[in-house]
């Protein structure tokens, strides 16, 4: 399909002037015929997000029932305590037999394990980081194109707000804990209109594609006295020079007019209760906000917390925090398996399926905003009766764009989480070489889920 | 038949004399070393029951010690129902884990502490083992005091089982208890080490009458395999210490070391006691043929450390989680202690207990690491300044319950339970 | 300090008259005789080096190739993908963040802007031309400096920032083809006028290379520059100085991590249920070991290069002797050890690197280990297996040792020729598991380690070490993957008496490494100009005034 103007011809011209990062909807009119890139042949934006829950899932260390498939590979049976995920199992890879390696320092409870997942270092004290937490790596690799880096989310109902993103490891991100909180940041002072009139150009940018002429300026100096195999070479160098060009000329494109980005009601403010289905509830609205903001470019990355590493929700009646009963609910000897605990991790993970169909809801191009995105869900602890840090559940859904080849049980019998955080960089587009410190340092993603 | 045995019981008790006497003529001429690497060990519990962790057995007939029903317990120590229910609910300030319910603690008599003071509430009664089967060490030398161990040989002397077997805790079929689990976790993830070596004069290791038993501590760290067991073959440096160290004179018989002559020790615990005193230790260890060595190491350990060890890790959240009222577990304990180091007539301090241990071939270096430990002796002397203390915890508990600070909900005994009734339900604090 | 003495090479540099940014007929007939991608660990030395070892460097390199058992050939291959580019753009973008931070730029630039929010050229032009001679391994040309000031001013002028500038002239250095690839550049010899020489910068960038595994510092730059170089003593002066420096190790490290091919434990996987003892730091250990026991044989104790073959002195840390059955009798990290004979244990051949990277998941891999002693230590590539290969015959693996399973390939006339080569080698090290564990039995069988290879027998490693140790091929073809490696391409027939010289040097010199690369560097051959397919030849004029830099030093314009 053509169009009376190119994105090109909106670069030159605009010069100087205060920079204003404006949500950019993926308009059908900029993809190209198959709905899967821009017309210009740019692909569709990844989104990234971790998504976390506390006191992981009922499998212990050595094996059982609950939630690690039989089958490897693509096909795995929906195990009972994911049973929520069976709508969008095809776009959901599950990752088993993980765990993280303190290398002699202590096993802080209900921390090392994500604090290892997220910045790839077993923390030496609790409530720190020995490193930043890697969506930050993501945030800065994908999300500088959009009005904010990153969007933090916390729908637990906790006493205290809770965040994993750290930059320095003494500090964490301040999420948005409210559905209406969260509506205020995305839609309310400071979002653009995308059929306003008034955008102008990122000044940075520009400058970057200052950066990038300085360089093919020199095309023809370096070309004179060159031989035929290696002019083949330069040429493959300069081709993708001017692919990386191009990307920053998305990112100084006007937006059009957009029908798919429906800016929503405010929420009401919810009654605060830390009981299973009143965190469900909030998750699911917090959601659907987020999904929205998605798909309005709003933001790139997100990171969401279901419920904290201790988690106190608990069986609305009931006397017993799941955490309590984690701890001292026994295997039941014909089940092989703690059923109360059970019964509330499949509860817990209701909600991660309540959220993945809110973005599997959002259509886009071809497919949906779940297709576009990579969500990594993951918790704090395998065994959680024991704190122990082996076979933590992980998750990635959504197809990155394509790149995730979903769908598939990866179980492996000890290798670092590290591995899987990585492959969620890599998917996510992030530049990312090696992860992890010590025995969790790795180089190696898991490529069976990498296109 | 009298004769007979009297004469058996003198010709054992000559023997043993006679060890002693050898032992202290005994030469260093070490002919070979075995060296390895504890990678697991609990406190001996046999469990009587064919499946499971808790269920019914020949240990403990009705399973293990049920959940307390803390809303009776609250009640019997004078709360209202009312106040027992509110402090037992988890949308209720102060009922996080983290910190337990601190008011748990004042039940006794006019709201005393019950952890630090456990006689100020009546004796529960701490259900124990009933079975007669148990696993340790004949300690006293007598076939007729104690268990009849699994493989039906008589006398284990194993007191510690008996009274607190059948706890949440301690009970389960071997590495399968939650304490055990916990523990042993932390020491696998390099908590701290225990290396032991055993050497001897003779020419055969599996039959060898002079042979010394040395369990050292080590500051170097186990490494997990492929598999997440631990690696076989890592080199560990002895660390030596002031109190964790022990050397045990004994004998091989085809590969089973048995004492010859008890010695006090002192180990490091699996467990919040830390400390882990044997007196009149004794070890019955087996060296496989796959180069492992399991067995155990028992002795007299004293009782009231362990009560206290278990009120200092948060006395509320072992409760709790561990199903136990802690001053039953003290009156327990107090009542079945076996042992007076002062000799009989003495107050029974000790109690009698086994640990069993898992361990794998390892090298073992002196501590300057420059060559294999080739005999057992004692590197006391050259502790470094420290070992002398035992560690502290890692929470911060004061009288078994860990102050809370930011105390909008201070407990204690003159706390108000209940919320003024003109309500400012404020659950977030 | 660093303005002052800049100010001093200055004085003492001869500027080529042929700057302006329109082609001279002196640049024109300049030829780029090789454009090759620099390799991670020369990328990672060269920044470290122009910018200081706290640049922190994470990205994810391309992966490189390797041609003639060489990565440094198969870079000759390389080119970059866009999302190769991007790496290295965002890259670019952090180094230049971290080298002109608010505390680095005191260090990094060497004069003060006017004003700090506005554009400077005279300044940024400083930082520019210094910076742009390291990175780009000789000094810009005009226009290629006028083009980074325009990008400074404008960033400057546009963000109110002097530094914000600055970074995205760096910035633009930093993705230059010209840093990011090796160009090789010949120009007419002014002593030989119809002929072509390497130029200065490329003869240093050679040198530095080769003996450092980095771009050339501002000696080398600075003996290019005056044509110091290109004389026998001051090239002679620069390889003693390279060599004699501890950053030598740096460039053996790299030329030995080539030619072991220890790129493979990127990727190295054991089965731990068969291996349970390999991890990460195993991984990581075997190949420090290797790498440690060569610069301590060859370069520290100046040693016999075949000592490799037959020596135990070597070194070991916690993780590998677990992996050795040894005890580690040491405090630190790694040890000084020496296998006794009793061990088995033969030199390079049976550490555990060589023995695991060359073996499968689960088990050993005798013919694997054969090809890669064979193409590695003798330069004997072997064939791929051809593609109809039958497998009927298959191995019962839970029966008997290996060799009666190889024994099936000799039988077959389309497998014979190749195994026959390169099984019995392989078969003498089988008393060495998959991962390098000594072992004498096999499903029950004794192990047999003999071989035969040319007609002469050996057996097991110490055997084979020996035979490595007294072979003739050993050490000629060492001085072959020197020299391909120092020069980026593989040799030709004509190659052939030049190296057999070098290599009776070499067998002069007591088999010695350091001073084979001296040797190979100091030869004109190392400089030897090879001509690109579709390149013009010869000079249309004699080179006269036009030729750049043929001043000696002391020399003022």
């Amino acid at each position: 399909m053509s169009l009376p103007f190119n994105r090109r011809s909106f670069l030159r011209g605009l010069l100087s002037g205060t920079a204003v990062f404006v949500g950019l909807p993926i308009l059908d009119r900029f993809l190209d015929g198959n709905g899967t890139a821009f017309a210009n042949g740019a692909n569709l934006p990844v989104r990234f997000g971790t998504y976390f829950w506390g006191l992981g899932l009922t499998d212990t260390p050595t094996g059982g029932t609950r939630w690690v498939p039989s089958k490897t590979g693509h096909g795995y049976e929906i195990m009972p305590e994911m049973e929520s995920l069976k709508p969008v199992k095809e776009k959901v890879s599950v990752f088993s037999g993980f765990r993280a390696i303190g290398d002699g320092r202590p096993n802080l409870v209900h921390w090392s394990g994500h604090a290892s997942i997220l910045s790839g270092i077993a923390p030496a004290a609790s409530g720190r980081f020995d490193g930043p937490s890697f969506d930050t790596r993501v945030a800065d690799a994908i999300g500088t194109s959009t009005r904010f880096k990153v969007i933090d989310i916390d729908a637990s109902m906790s006493r205290q707000p809770v965040s994993y993103s750290t930059r320095t490891g003494a500090g964490f991100a301040t999420p948005e804990t409210t559905p209406l909180a969260l509506y205020t940041r995305l839609f309310g002072a400071g979002f653009q209109d995308p059929n306003s009139d008034d955008w102008k150009p990122d000044p940075s940018i520009m400058l970057r594609q200052s950066v990038l002429s300085a360089v093919t300026d020199q095309r023809q100096a370096l070309m004179a006295g060159v031989g035929k195999d290696d002019r083949i070479k330069l040429d493959q160098y300069f081709t993708s020079v001017r692919e990386m060009e191009n990307q920053l000329a998305v990112q100084l494109q006007k937006p059009e007019k957009c029908g798919a980005c429906v800016v929503p009601a405010a929420p009401k403010e919810m009654t605060r209760s830390a009981s299973v289905d009143v965190v469900r509830a909030n998750t699911k609205a917090m959601a659907k906000l987020l999904a929205m903001g998605l798909a309005c470019n709003q933001t790139r990355v997100f990171n969401f917390v279901h419920t904290g590493g201790t988690s106190e929700t608990y069986l609305a009646g009931q006397s017993k925090i799941y955490h309590q009963i984690t701890h001292d609910e026994p295997t039941d000897a014909k089940l092989g398996y703690q059923p109360e605990t059970s019964k509330l991790a499949g509860l817990v993970m209701q909600a991660l399926g309540d959220f993945l169909i809110e973005l599997d809801a959002i259509r886009e191009g071809e497919g949906t905003l779940l297709d576009n995105s990579l969500i990594f869900a993951f918790s704090d602890t395998g065994y959680a009766k024991i704190h122990s840090i082996e076979n933590i559940p992980m998750f990635l859904a959504g197809r990155a764009g394509g790149r995730h080849k979903a769908g598939q049980h990866i179980h492996t019998t000890g290798e670092s989480v590290t591995r899987v955080s990585l492959t969620a960089m890599r998917l996510a587009g992030a530049p990312v070489g090696e992860f992890g410190t010590g025995s969790m340092k790795t180089a190696r993603p898991i490529t069976e889920v990498i296109a | 038949m009298k004769r007979y045995l009297i004469a058996t019981v003198v010709t054992a008790l000559a023997i043993s004399f006679l060890g002693s006497a050898m032992a202290q003529q005994r030469s260093k001429s070490v002919k070979w070393t075995k060296t390895y690497v504890v990678e697991w060990n609990e406190p001996a519990m046999y469990y009587g029951a064919k499946t499971g962790v808790i269920d019914p057995g020949t240990d403990c007939p009705n399973g293990t010690n049920p959940e307390v029903d803390w809303i009776k317990v609250l009640v019997a120590a004078g709360y209202t129902l009312e106040e027992a229910k509110w402090l037992r609910n988890p949308a209720n300030p102060t009922r996080s884990p983290v910190h337990g319910q601190n008011q748990m603690a004042f039940r006794g008599k006019d709201r005393a502490n019950v952890y630090v003071n456990p006689t100020s509430t009546p004796d529960t009664g701490l259900v124990g083992v009933t079975g007669t089967i148990g696993e340790g060490i004949n300690l006293d030398g007598d076939e007729k005091t104690g268990f009849t161990s699994p493989t039906g040989e008589k006398g284990i002397d194993n007191i510690f089982y008996k009274t607190l077997g059948c706890w949440k805790t301690y009970r389960g079929p071997r590495r399968l208890s939650s304490g055990a689990l916990q523990f042993n976790d932390s020491m696998r993830n390099g908590a701290w080490t225990m290396v032991v070596v055993v050497t001897g004069e003779g020419d055969d290791p599996m039959n060898d009458n002079h042979v010394t038993v040395g369990f050292y501590m080590s500051n170097d760290k186990m490494v997990k395999d492929g598999n997440g067991n631990i690696a076989h073959d890592y080199t560990f440096r002895i660390a030596p210490h002031a109190k964790y160290e022990g050397i045990l004179p004994a004998r091989t018989i085809n590969g089973r070391i048995i004492s010859t002559i008890s010695a006090d020790i002192m180990l490091r615990d699996p467990g919040y006691t830390r400390d882990l005193e044997l007196l009149r230790a004794r070890v019955d260890m087996e060296m496989k043929a796959d180069g492992t060595l399991t067995g155990y190491v028992g002795g007299y350990r004293p009782w009231e450390p362990v009560y206290k060890g278990w009120v200092n890790a948060r006395g509320p959240v072992i409760e709790s989680l561990t199903w136990v009222q802690l001053p039953a577990v003290y009156y327990a304990l107090r009542r079945s202690a076996d042992y007076s180091p002062t000799g009989d007539g003495g107050e029974k301090t000790h109690i009698s207990f086994a640990l069993r241990i898992d361990a794998l071939p390892a090298f073992v270096m002196t501590p300057d690491a420059s060559r294999e430990v080739a005999s057992v002796e004692s590197y006391k002397a050259v502790a470094p300044k420290g070992t002398e203390r035992t560690a502290a915890g890692s929470y911060f508990v004061v009288d078994g319950i860990v102050p809370d600070r930011t105390g909008k909900y201070k407990a204690g005994p003159d706390a108000v339970i209940l919320p003024p009734p003109s309500g400012s339900t404020d659950k977030n604090q | 300090m660093v303005c002052g003495a800049f100010i001093l090479a200055l004085a003492f540099a001869v500027v080529p008259p042929a700057q302006t940014s329109e082609p001279a007929s002196g640049e024109a007939r300049q030829i780029k005789v090789a454009v090759r991608r620099i390799t991670e660990t020369q990328y990672r030395h060269t920044i470290a080096d122009v910018f200081g070892p706290e640049i922190k460097i994470n990205a994810r390199f391309e992966p490189e190739r390797r041609e003639e058992g060489l990565l440094a050939i198969g870079s000759a291959q390389l080119s970059l993908t866009s999302s190769g580019f991007e790496q290295y753009f965002a890259l670019a973008i952090s180094i230049a963040d971290q080298a002109l931070g608010e505390k680095q730029r005191t260090v990094s630039v060497p004069c003060k802007p006017a004003n700090p929010a506005g554009a400077d050229d005279a300044c940024a032009r400083q930082m520019i031309e210094r910076y742009g001679e390291r990175l780009f391994r000789r000094p810009l040309t005009e226009s290629e400096t006028l083009a980074r000031l325009k990008t400074a001013s404008t960033g400057a002028k546009q963000s109110g920032d002097f530094y914000a500038g600055l970074k995205l002239a760096l910035t633009s250095l930093l993705v230059a083809p010209d840093f990011l690839f090796r160009v090789e550049t010949a120009e007419p010899d002014p002593a030989n006028p119809w002929q072509y020489r390497l130029d200065g910068y490329t003869k240093a960038a050679r040198v530095s290379f080769l003996l450092w595994d980095t771009s050339p510092d501002e000696e080398l730059l600075a003996a290019a520059r005056s044509g110091a170089i290109h004389s026998e003593a001051g090239l002679k002066q620069q390889l003693t100085r390279l060599i004699s420096s501890p950053r030598f190790e740096d460039g053996v490290r790299a030329l030995f991590a080539d030619m072991l091919q220890l790129d493979g434990f990127e990727n190295l996987v054991k089965d731990p249920a068969i291996y349970p003892k390999f991890n990460q730091a195993v991984s990581d250990s075997a190949r420090e070991q290797t790498l440690k026991t060569i610069i301590e044989l060859l370069v520290r104790e100046r040693r016999d290069y075949r000592d490799l073959f037959t020596s135990n002195d070597t070194f070991i840390n916690r993780p590998l002797a677990s992996v050795y059955r040894i005890p580690f009798a040491s405090s630190g990290g790694w040890a000084k050890y020496t296998f006794p004979q009793s061990s088995g244990r033969s030199g390079i051949l049976t550490q555990v690197s060589f023995l695991s990277l060359f073996a499968h998941p689960g088990t050993s891999s005798p013919t694997k280990r054969g090809i890669k002693l064979l193409e590695i230590f003798l330069c004997e590539p072997t064939p791929d297996p051809p593609a109809d290969v039958d497998f009927s015959s298959v191995q019962d693996s839970t029966k008997g040792t290996v060799r009666g399973r190889l024994l099936d390939h000799m039988k077959n006339k389309g497998c014979a020729g190749c195994h026959r080569r390169t099984d019995p080698p392989g078969l003498a090290l089988e008393h060495f598991d998959g991962l390098g564990q000594l072992r004498t039995m096999e499903n029950g069988a004794r192990i047999d380690v003999g071989g035969e290879l040319n007609g002469v027998k050996f057996e097991g490693a110490q055997g084979l070490g020996k035979f490595l140790r007294n072979h003739p091929t050993v050490p000629v073809c060492l001085v072959r993957n020197v020299y391909a490696y120092g020069v980026g391409r593989k040799t030709e027939a004509e190659d052939e008496r030049y190296l057999s010289h070098q290599a009776r040097a070499f067998a002069d010199n007591g088999y010695r490494l350091a001073d084979l690369m001296a040797q190979i560097a100091s030869s004109p051959e190392f400089f030897k100009v090879v001509f690109p397919v579709g390149v013009q030849r010869a000079p249309s004029t004699p080179a006269s005034a036009t030729t750049p830099i043929q001043k000696s030093e002391g020399d003022f314009r």
